[in-house]
């Protein structure tokens, strides 16, 4: 060996060559395994939030007609959207939804248990344009509304007009 | 018509980005196209939210698409006129003819999965709601959106980068869509391979390693395929490549002389509290790191004035929120003496946690192992000021996210950790593959005078650009 390729050198090489194929062996089932995982489909404008409420109510296309109810409804009422303390679907259920309300005004009220009577009966229903439940149930004295799947049923109070 | 709408989207955003790189540079320096594309998309990104942000307070509607439009043609014409033509390299190696498809192979899977996924939580109801709702109110986010106790989850005091980008991409479209708004985040990765590429090959004068590097980034699972990754829609790896080009620039700058790059890290700079709020932490990390450049290198006092961009970025959204009753984040208790006294105690789990991180393979492979090794060859050569920077770049922010943890006001503060560690991390990633390549390369302490490839692009060359080695290049 010459100088231009001295043991230092080599052990540099060979240190920096193996961590490199380290890396890659490491990496590359990982990622074969997220590029694979999914396949392409045709993306809307409302791609995201109609992937969301397909996986929590079952339902395609639900961003869509949420949007046009809470378009019928008066715009200077907000939104009561009651969501289940400790659970994650019905959190997330419920900001997805306050953000298809836009321009509506929102409430997030978490509550325990999934019967939100007594935060129903302190509603003024004036004052509401209407209430979104996320994976929780309906009181009977309460009309029913439109129910998107098992998990999200929204009762409209007041029409537009 | 989607089509033409964002190409109309891009090509503003590259124009504005464009003339505002020439302007910056002004003759003084000729960048790789690598290099010339990456710089304009982070600059034509930083400066359309700016100005969709500043005018949206006397316009809306068709007249602020049309003000925006017409300041990125404009500056657009400026950087053609006083453009200069690219390093043109005369052969390239084999090595570099089969990684440059490779990076290419790979910049296409992530426009695939981002295509494949769909935003994540973050991305949509941090970050694609505030475009969604400007857009709805002509451009200009709601007054009454900053103080919604209701829509408190989406951070209304988040800064506007990348929602007013992509709120720039819908104004464009003529409606909001969240399938296309996903087009801008495979851009930054792009930005950030050919940052990594130019940036190594400046500091190891060897376009192969350059371009090695930059086909190993993908290989760096939290990048490509987990949590928050590139194609997700958080602002996380986009803050990474600001990150990257604010540090990069530095390194080149620390070289005596180097104006040009000092000038480019000011505008990165100045951009990373506009990306995401931890932009703050990292510009804080960056700032210092530039201080030091300037008292080592007795650079003129004058370059203070690189850090006033930021500043003013930063008091301006501040204001601006206080004026609009913006609701404040309780992610963490008030930042004082007695909090942090009584919660010193968490110091230990949150080391371990990270060190856990560290080594957890599926979300980072061996790569801060790597970090590690590459920590360890630049110790010796802490006398250059631009690997002092580099390392400092490179950890000082991992100790303050960390210290920050101190100060969650999460129930159960690991929670915290196990939710966004991974991200922070990914935002110092870029940098610490250039501190791998300095490793691998292992560079003699510079000396900017002794240019001895002229046919490869360094920061010593960029420094100069008009002596008759980089003429010949």
């Amino acid at each position: 060996m010459t100088s231009h390729w001295s043991c230092g050198r080599i052990a540099h090489l060979l240190l920096w060559c193996g961590l490199a194929a380290a890396l890659l062996m490491v990496s590359i089932p990982k990622i074969y395994s997220g590029v694979t995982e999914y396949r392409l489909r045709p993306g809307g404008a409302l791609h995201t939030t109609d992937s969301y409420l397909k996986f929590a109510t079952g339902r395609e296309g639900v961003s869509k007609n949420l949007i046009s109810m809470f378009d019928s409804m008066p715009m200077s009422k907000p939104i009561v959207i009651f969501i289940r303390r400790g659970d994650a679907f019905s959190s997330g259920l419920g900001m997805t939804t306050a953000y298809l309300a836009s321009p509506h005004a929102v409430r997030l009220c978490e509550i325990d248990g999934t019967h939100p009577d007594n935060e129903l009966y302190r509603i003024n229903p004036d004052k509401v344009a209407a209430v979104v439940l996320c994976r929780l149930n309906r009181p009977s004295w309460l009309p029913a509304g439109k129910v998107f799947g098992p998990g999200l049923e929204i009762v409209s109070i007041g029409e537009k007009g | 018509m989607n089509a033409l709408g964002l190409f109309g989207a891009f090509a503003t955003l590259f124009a504005a980005g464009y003339g505002l790189l020439v302007l910056l540079i002004h003759r003084s320096a000729r960048l790789s196209l690598a290099e010339q594309i990456a710089f304009s998309w982070l600059f034509g990104t930083g400066a359309v939210s700016l100005l969709l942000w500043a005018f949206g307070f006397f316009a809306d509607g068709l007249l602020l698409q049309g003000l925006v439009s017409f300041v990125c043609i404009s500056l657009g014409m400026v950087g053609w006129n006083l453009k200069k033509p690219s390093q043109i390299r005369s052969k390239a190696r084999w090595f570099e003819v089969v990684l440059t498809p490779v990076i290419a192979i790979e910049i296409a899977i992530v426009f695939y999965l981002s295509f494949v996924h769909t935003l994540g939580w973050d991305g949509l109801l941090n970050w694609e709601i505030k475009a969604r709702y400007a857009f709805a109110n002509g451009g200009v986010l709601p007054a009454a959106y900053f103080s919604d106790t209701g829509r408190a989850f989406s951070h209304p005091e988040y800064p506007l980068a990348i929602p007013f980008t992509e709120l720039w991409l819908y104004l464009w479209l003529g409606e909001p869509n969240q399938f296309c708004a996903k087009t801008i985040f495979p851009a930054f990765y792009v930005a950030g391979t050919f940052l990594v590429a130019a940036f190594t090959a400046r500091l190891s004068r060897r376009t192969w390693l350059g371009l090695l590097m930059a086909a190993l980034l993908f290989f760096v699972p939290q990048i490509t395929v987990e949590v928050g990754c590139a194609s997700a829609g958080y602002a996380d790896f986009p803050l990474s490549v600001f990150y990257l080009a604010a540090a990069g620039c530095l390194f080149c700058a620390s070289e005596r002389g180097n104006d040009v790059f000092f000038r480019l890290y000011a505008a990165c700079l100045a951009l990373l509290p506009w990306v995401k709020r931890d932009g703050l932490i990292l510009w804080i990390v960056a700032a210092a790191c530039g201080v030091f450049v300037i008292l080592w290198r007795r650079k003129s006092p004058l370059s203070l004035v690189a850090f006033l961009p930021g500043i003013v970025i930063i008091c301006a959204w501040r204001l601006y929120l206080n004026a609009m009753h913006a609701l404040q984040a309780v992610d963490f208790l008030p930042f004082n003496l007695e909090t942090f006294r009584t919660h010193v105690d968490r110091a230990t789990p949150l080391l371990s946690a990270l060190l856990a991180e560290f080594c957890n393979l599926p979300t980072w492979s061996l790569f801060w192992f790597i970090v590690a090794v590459a920590f360890l060859y630049a110790l010796p050569r802490m006398r250059d000021p631009g690997v002092v920077a580099l390392l400092l770049a490179l950890i000082a922010p991992i100790v303050l996210y960390l210290s920050l943890y101190l100060f969650s006001s999460w129930p159960n503060y690991l929670d915290h950790v196990g939710l966004s560690i991974s991200r922070l991390l990914m935002q110092v990633t870029p940098v610490g593959f250039l501190l791998i390549a300095l490793a691998i390369s292992r560079r003699p302490e510079r000396r900017p005078q002794r240019v001895q490839m002229p046919n490869r692009a360094t920061c010593a060359i960029a420094r100069s650009e008009r002596t008759a080695v980089v003429e010949l290049a």
